[in-house]
């Protein structure tokens, strides 16, 4: 599988059907999903929906349009229809571990992608080691400003935090301290909340930009906010791409494919990847065993360990970054 | 009435009233019926249940039932202000607001991680809880406070319609802005979890459950115990007792229904009409402050963002589909049962059809449009009839 994902992401997911597929006889599997609002979700609805129905499985999806109550009732109503297994992405890990919690007591196995339950001693959880890729990601930039920086003055760092009601967000901001606390006498640091929604982060980043003008690195806990940076630094004449005056060294997480292309045209210049298709191939084979095995409450954490995508190493690892995979197939010109 | 005179005059039988007129009148009476809501939902099963066998499924019946509870008590707060011919938007800000007040209040711990920005860390939430975290009066303490909070609400909402004559539209959509900003800011967005069982148990316990046995058909085993009495039934269907008794058996309903019939008149009849007003609104904000109590406990976390979203439009939609009228003066609980019942089953037959959320709502929309065109009609019905 991981070979695939060098190739190209149907390719994976044909192959992924053939892998999984074969594994269980015939599933009823309920796909319910907070929404999709990021490349990171869309391409991972298509990873597992594709797999699932090629794998001759029914999949019935449930969008909760980021309403964790709706979200209940849906898996609820899953359960209800009498799925074998269910597969979610949570709004939030609160919501996670209730509806982790509901499906186990109804004895109906449950994997939660991606987004964990603040408890994760429940269920299947496929969750990144998001603490130790966003420090691999800002490493490479805080070693950049600190090489860009003449003196031995403080630097401004600022970081766009996701909601942190969700593990993953907290885990990422852990992960960027962790790599500027390397260097604590160096940086000031400068918190921006998005609550994962692009409006808040354009309006908090506006004012923080706007606060402190000189910027000298950014981290962003989610990829998807590239361009709400870029239309916050863009009029401000602080989109600069490497080796031009005034660049900020920026990074990102998730991978997707605006980051990989911005990597490439040097504006952005690290990204912590999320290995999309490893996770929802964990996903769905943890599951399909546990109904082929007649485990109802089975519980699981698979790791999926990540890494950083870099200027200094794009051109060995770019096709094992989702993102740049989706890119190669034309994905931002569709 | 004065009789006939002539022999050929009272010798001639009274006419039969034409079939057609008849069959008109029984219709009118079917849609002016206290139940015909209750008939529409039943007719709707009975189409439905051929193609989709899991609605009359245990489970699915009990997911409905479950469903209905919490929406239920909010909707009926909404039918009080409908009567007044009034609306409440803030209704879902409400719940926010009560949700995080009471969760912050029993938490039993809290994470530094997460809610270490929050205003109200190290104020009212520590790593160790909230202030009642370790009461025995936790639960009640903290509904209460949650009430207190609804109240007070209410209380800003009513005064502001009743005494400054503002519009009820502005002024609770004013309230649904500032109050749900509010709820965010009071913890910087994020959940309270970690709430006491004897919380929880309020929105999710069962009091009876029914044990039918192993289920066979699905690949794994399945524990068949369905909810049969809950907490949430018992709370809800406590509230809408006293709801209904409150609307249609005593004085202050009468007003209610007066005022939203035609304010003016009631004013000159020496109703109290500010007073009532804002009782009105009060209770609107103490049943979303209950449905909070619901919706927070099945969720387990005192959550901001509760109440928003298409909330509100299933609340007003389901009050409106049972039969109150938008114009006012119209209402009856026993309609807003029923209102919430079909929409409720509307939304679990919409899922059971596989049907996307976006059709979902859709759909739902074209089913309070619907009704509020049917509300025009009985109206109109009711009007012709009076003549």
């Amino acid at each position: 599988m991981k070979m695939l994902t060098k190739t190209a992401a149907a390719a994976v997911i044909a192959a992924g059907a053939a892998t999984f597929g074969g594994q269980a006889s015939a599933a009823t599997i309920c796909f319910a999903f907070q929404d999709l609002e990021t490349e990171f979700w869309v391409a991972g609805h298509k990873a597992i929906t594709t797999t699932l129905a090629e794998g001759g499985h029914t999949v019935i999806e449930r969008n909760a349009n980021e309403d964790a109550n709706r979200q209940l009732e849906q898996v609820r109503d899953c359960i209800a229809q009498g799925v074998d297994g269910i597969i979610i992405i949570p709004q939030d890990g609160d919501s996670a571990t209730t509806i982790v919690a509901e499906a186990q007591d109804a004895d109906v196995p449950i994997a939660v992608f991606n987004r964990p339950p603040t408890d994760l001693s429940k269920g299947i959880v496929v969750v990144a080691d998001n603490a130790t890729i966003a420090e691999a990601a800002t490493d490479f930039v805080v070693d950049q400003a600190l090489a860009n920086s003449s003196g031995d003055g403080k630097l401004n760092a600022v970081i766009i935090v996701g909601d942190l009601g969700d593990p993953n967000a907290v885990g990422r901001k852990d992960g960027f301290y962790a790599a500027i606390n390397k260097h604590a006498d160096r940086f000031n640091v400068i918190e921006v909340a998005s609550q994962w929604d692009a409006a808040t982060a354009l309006a908090n980043l506006e004012a923080a930009v706007t606060a402190n003008p000189q910027i000298d690195l950014m981290f962003t806990s989610s990829d998807f906010l590239f361009p709400t940076i870029r239309s916050v630094l863009e009029p401000r004449g602080m989109w600069k791409k490497a080796g031009e005056e005034g660049h900020i060294p920026l990074a990102g997480l998730d991978g997707d494919a605006t980051a990989c292309q911005l990597i490439k045209d040097g504006y952005v210049a690290a990204t912590g990847v999320q290995d999309l298709y490893f996770e929802a191939e964990s996903a769905l084979n943890a599951i399909l065993a546990a109904i082929d095995a007649g485990e109802a409450q089975p519980n699981q954490v698979i790791p999926d360990p990540g890494f950083a995508l870099t200027q200094a190493n794009l051109a060995e690892r770019e096709m094992d970054m989702w993102g740049c995979v989706l890119l190669s197939e034309g994905f931002l010109n569709r | 009435m004065t009789l006939a005179s002539g022999p050929i005059r009272t010798a001639a039988p009274v006419p039969a009233p034409p079939l057609r007129r008849s069959l008109s009148a029984r219709a009118q009476d079917f849609v002016l019926s206290d139940y015909f809501v209750l008939y529409m939902s039943l007719a709707y099963v009975a189409a439905l249940a051929p193609f989709l066998p899991t609605l009359l499924a245990p489970g699915n019946v009990v997911n409905v039932l479950s469903n209905m509870w919490p929406l239920l008590v909010v909707a009926i707060g909404q039918t009080f202000v409908l009567a007044i011919a009034g609306i409440d938007l803030s209704q879902g800000s409400v719940i926010a607001l009560t949700s995080v007040v009471a969760a912050m209040l029993i938490t039993t711990s809290a994470d530094p991680a997460v809610l270490t920005k929050a205003p109200i860390w190290g104020v009212v939430v520590t790593a160790e809880g909230g202030p009642l975290a370790t009461s025995a009066w936790a639960v009640p303490l903290a509904i209460l406070a949650m009430l207190a909070v609804a109240a007070l609400v209410g209380l800003l909402n009513g005064t502001a319609i009743a005494a400054l004559n503002m519009p009820a539209f502005m002024v609770t959509l004013v309230s649904m802005i500032t109050i749900s900003a509010f709820a965010i800011w009071l913890t910087q967005s994020e959940n309270i979890a970690r709430l006491p069982e004897g919380y929880v148990q309020l929105g999710k316990g069962d009091i009876v459950s029914v044990y039918i046995g192993a289920k066979t058909e699905s690949q794994l085993p399945r524990r068949e115990v369905y909810s049969f009495v809950t907490y949430p039934m018992v709370i809800a269907l406590a509230v809408a007792v006293l709801a209904h008794l409150l609307l249609n058996a005593t004085v202050f309903g009468r007003w209610v229904l007066a005022i939203g019939q035609n304010r003016r008149a009631a004013e000159i009849s020496g109703l109290p009409v500010r007073r009532v007003i804002v009782a009105v609104y009060v209770i609107a904000a103490l049943c979303a402050a209950a449905g909070a109590l619901l919706y927070s406990a099945r969720l387990e976390a005192g959550r901001p963002t509760l109440g928003q979203g298409t909330f509100l439009l299933d609340v007003i939609g389901a009050a409106v589909i049972g039969g109150t009228s938008l114009f006012g003066g119209k209402a009856k609980i026993v309609w807003t049962f029923f209102g919430v019942l079909f929409f409720v089953l509307l939304s679990n037959t919409l899922n059971l059809m596989n049907l996307s959320s976006f059709q979902v709502d859709m759909v739902k929309g074209g089913v309070i449009l619907g009704a509020a065109l049917l509300d025009v009609l009985r109206t109109r019905l009711m009007q012709e009839r009076r003549r």
